[in-house]
């Protein structure tokens, strides 16, 4: 068995040449949580749909949980909640879960224990008798999670699950990716929301402009560039020659009473004690060094304006 | 497929044409049973005992009234299969209500036969009783006088004919549904409907007049959508042979005087695999 359920190369879904999503290649270990990044219009849902076979690829191949994309077999185990989640409102949510507890192939009475599970676990126990015309937008992305799991899928495919949702609601979803995520379930998450993805994902991958600029454990792409608060006595530290090569940049953060606040950069995340060892030496008076936790929004900023810069001198050199 | 075709099922039901269509058919069936029965006893009072002496009015105006009863029937039943067909995958696709649907280990294949399924059983099974109906009126409202004397292997055939006539209309609905939106393919199936419509009766004119050019055309709208050759049959098998001058399936305005020929019957079997089977092909590649 594969370490990774998603594998693909240089996948692309284009419409005229243009848009969607292009030369994707990437993995996403079994059992992560891939936070799948960008803007909106960035190619996310484009990614996705084209994993699901709902749209055939323009160029490059993928493999979900070891079948070629657009077969049945790829989409035996996997589950979906789409972006745009339409149900057909004149049935109840009973009746939308059965029919899709058929398409799974599973029993009538299997079909029975497994919704009455699944209705539990969104929080949609005893309303399930009522039609999804009646529903609020929140219960009908709830019934439509609720959709996704009923074949207890190896993958999850949730394509901005907590969009309708109120703060309890996301809160109960965010609970619910971590538990499918302890059961060894894979779950790939589309989202723009940072914020909520930081809690939940240990992987991401972060798409721009169809492009995928980079993926793989988020904390480790955080550590691209490592930084610490320094705090000390403002007479005795400056930077300039003082500091040492490992520290590539600094930057004077705020001066109160006596004591400056510095930003320093580090080539690698391990510099902190040989840092401190080189300002003691130095004579410095330090107050506090705090290692700067990168947000997962800090890393995706980074990895977008690295990519845009990138793209401008590209362009810049054309035109050159 | 059964999924499929059972939601199919529930999707028409629920729908409010669908209700409409079976409040408006029984009224309908109400009006001509009514209409049949007045035209009975009004040719009782006028006729009498010479009933035997009127014979050939007799059958002239049983057939008429059940061939005008039988096409007004073929005409709701085309219409209910246009309305409840056209959009089962265009509307789907636009509102994204498939993606779950196609996210699952499904086939394309099987929904689009799912839904063939689905529609066609229940459209067969309205064009049945439509057909049972409208002759049941016949044969029983309309008593001795205007009772149409048709066999067990008459009324078999014509209503296999009739009852052929939806499962072509899905057969092209499906394959519009698969390929367009619901607006553009139900408009292109009224006009196709309208086109062999009104070259069914192009062709008959011109078989009276004996214009080619005309029957002509007839042929060649038949061959663009064959549903009116298909009534045009049932008829035929109904009133018994039309190359009969005094066959009674030749006479008035739903008269079959240029009888379409067997060949075109398996031209529009034909027809039906073929839109089907593109339907299939086409849906499946295409991205929803």
């Amino acid at each position: 068995m594969s370490n990774y359920v998603i594998e693909t190369w240089d996948l692309s879904k284009q419409y005229n040449g243009k848009a969607g999503c292009k030369n994707i290649t990437l993995q996403v270990p079994r059992g992560s949580v891939f936070g799948f990044l960008g803007q909106n219009g960035a190619g996310k849902s484009t990614f996705v749909r084209t994993m699901l076979g709902l749209l055939h690829p323009t160029a490059g191949k993928a493999v979900m949980l070891g079948h070629p994309i657009g077969t049945v077999e790829s989409r035996q185990k996997v589950g979906y909640l789409p972006e745009l989640f339409r149900y057909p409102d004149w049935l109840t949510g009973q009746q939308l879960l059965e029919h899709h507890a058929q398409l799974c192939g599973l029993s009538r009475s299997q079909g029975r224990a497994v919704i009455r599970d699944v209705l539990e676990q969104v929080g949609l126990a005893g309303r399930e008798r009522e039609r999804i015309r009646g529903y609020s937008k929140g219960m009908q992305q709830r019934i439509g999670i609720a959709c996704a799991l009923l074949s207890d899928p190896e993958l999850i495919f949730l394509d901005e699950p907590t969009s309708a949702l109120d703060p309890i609601g996301r809160k109960e979803v965010r609970e619910l990716i971590t538990r499918l995520r302890d059961q060894g379930k894979t779950i790939f998450l589309n989202s723009h929301l940072l914020s909520e993805m930081e809690s939940v994902c240990n992987y991401v991958g972060i798409i721009h402009r169809s492009e995928l600029v980079v993926h793989g454990d988020w904390r480790k792409l955080s550590s691209v560039a490592p930084q610490v608060e320094l705090t000390v006595e403002a007479a005795s530290f400056s930077a300039g020659e003082e500091l040492p090569a490992f520290v590539t940049e600094s930057r004077l953060l705020r001066e109160a009473a006596s004591r400056a606040t510095w930003l320093l950069t580090l080539d690698q995340d391990n510099r902190v004690p040989a840092l401190l060892q080189a300002l003691v030496g130095r004579g410095a008076a330090v107050h506090e060094v705090v290692q700067k936790q990168q947000s997962l929004e800090e890393v995706f900023l980074y990895w977008v304006q690295k990519k845009e810069g990138e793209a401008h001198v590209a362009d810049h050199e054309n035109h050159v | 497929m059964w999924p499929i075709m059972k939601i199919t099922y529930r999707e028409m039901i629920s729908k409010r044409i669908f209700t409409i269509t079976i409040l408006m058919s029984l009224a309908f069936l109400l009006l001509f049973g009514v209409a049949t029965w007045y035209a009975a006893r009004e040719m009782n009072e006028s006729w009498g005992g010479r009933a035997s002496d009127m014979l050939l009015q007799k059958n002239f105006f049983s057939t008429q009234l059940l061939g005008m009863g039988l096409y007004f029937g073929s005409f709701i039943t085309a219409l209910l299969a246009i309305l409840s067909s056209v959009g089962s995958i265009a509307h789907e696709v636009e509102s994204h209500q498939i993606d779950t649907w196609l996210a699952r280990a499904l086939p394309r294949h099987r929904y689009v036969l799912g839904k063939f399924g689905g529609l066609t059983s229940m459209l067969v099974l309205y064009a049945l009783l439509m057909f049972l109906g409208i002759l049941g009126i016949n044969q029983w409202v309309g008593g001795g006088m205007l009772a149409v004397d048709v066999s067990a292997q008459q009324i078999g055939t014509s209503l296999g004919y009739f009852i052929l006539m939806p499962v072509i209309l899905v057969c092209v609905s499906l394959l519009l549904s698969s390929i367009t939106t619901t607006v553009t393919g139900g408009i292109i199936l009224i006009i196709l409907y309208g086109i062999s419509f009104i070259g069914g009766f192009v062709e008959q004119i011109g078989s009276i007049l004996g214009e080619n050019a005309l029957i002509n055309i007839g042929i060649i709208s038949s061959l663009l959508f064959p549903t009116d050759s298909l009534f045009r049959q049932s008829t035929v098998a109904l009133f018994e042979a039309a190359e009969d001058p005094i066959s009674f399936a030749s006479q008035g305005i739903f008269g079959t005087t240029s009888p379409p020929s067997q060949l075109m019957f398996f031209y529009t079997l034909f027809y039906g695999a073929a839109t089907l089977a593109l339907a299939v092909r086409l849906f499946g590649k295409r991205d929803v």
